[in-house]
């Protein structure tokens, strides 16, 4: 057993060693804020999952808003529900299309396109006559005073899905 | 609108453009065991007809508790008893009332009601599928909406 038979002193190993547990034991504490601090990157885009294929493909949508119905599953606390959903959907001169609530945003009747003959290419409120653009714009004058809500929408596989409504202000 | 807290406060404040109110009229009985599964089955379809319809035209109706009532009970004394609901409902601004029912009783003594009654035969069987029941009821529903709607017109 010669002194060059051994490239590495107690001191070196000791040395070699605390370093190696200490970061190891840095890394544990570590790792936790670490893992909270970049997770919103991590997390699947949870508003995708809210979109709904409603049957509808994207080459029957017309430029005449036509009525869709589906249903959703809604949790609210322990209590799970279907709810029925309603939208009127139509291509807009640029081919864009759009997806508009029927709520009516008055008291909450449901809208619908060219609902009376007096009052050709609206939507229109059985309650209480209010009217609508076809661009969901309220028109002036009548109870509404916002524009119907606008479904968030994509294309996939060359059928319509429809998300959440979000609410227009006034224009 | 429903009675509900949300609604009520809504139609506290917009009272004046609610001048309708459904009150639906639900028989009950426990004694016929032949007849309960039918009957409960009915009774179920009919608030379903009653939800949707309450939604199509929630800005202008407000949708009254189901008036529950013995099947066995004679229909003159429970119309004394639909009298005093009309009664304090008159005392808001209402100028149409209905009443919604699938019970063939009541057109008898339609005349002596304070309000339009509303008959829908009992179409929906329990042997049909969910969703030919749900498209029957929709029918009904848009059916009833345009009949409400020519009250308002008129």
């Amino acid at each position: 057993m010669s002194e060059d038979k051994q490239p590495v002193s107690r001191r070196q190993f000791l040395n070699y060693t605390l370093t190696g547990v200490g970061g190891f034991m840095a890394a544990g504490i570590m790792i936790s804020p670490l893992r909270m601090a970049i997770d919103p990157v991590l997390q699947q885009g949870e508003g995708e999952s809210d979109f709904t294929n409603v049957q509808l493909a994207e080459e029957d949508i017309t430029n005449v808003p036509q009525r869709v119905d589906w249903e959703i599953e809604q949790v609210d606390g322990w209590y799970e529900s279907t709810v029925s959903q309603t939208a009127w959907v139509y291509k807009d001169d640029n081919g864009d299309i759009v997806a508009l609530s029927p709520i009516c945003t008055h008291l909450g009747c449901v809208v619908s396109w060219e609902g009376s003959e007096d009052h050709p290419e609206r939507f229109y409120c059985p309650c209480h006559d209010g009217l609508y653009y076809k661009d969901g714009v309220n028109v002036e004058g009548t109870p509404p005073t916002a524009p119907l809500p606008v479904y968030e929408h994509k294309i996939e596989n060359g059928m319509l899905f429809l998300g959440n409504s979000q609410s227009r202000e006034e224009a | 609108m429903k009675w509900i807290k949300q609604d009520l406060q809504q139609y506290v404040q917009a009272k004046e453009y609610v001048d309708t109110i459904i009150i639906p009229l639900l028989p009950f009985q426990l004694s016929n065991d032949s007849n309960l599964e039918k009957d409960a089955f009915q009774s179920e379809i009919l608030s379903v007809f009653n939800r949707e319809l309450e939604k199509e035209l929630t800005g202008r109706v407000l949708l009254a508790p189901n008036f529950h009532y013995l099947t066995s009970a004679d229909k003159e004394a429970e119309m004394e008893r639909v009298h005093t609901w009309v009664e304090d409902i008159q005392t808001q601004p209402f100028h149409h009332v209905f009443f919604v029912t699938s019970d063939s009783g009541w057109k008898k003594v339609e005349q002596s009601l304070q309000g339009s009654l509303i008959w829908l035969p009992a179409t929906a069987t329990e042997s049909m599928k969910a969703s030919d029941i749900q498209s029957v009821i929709r029918s009904q529903v848009k059916e009833v909406t345009e009949l409400i709607r020519s009250y308002w017109k008129g």
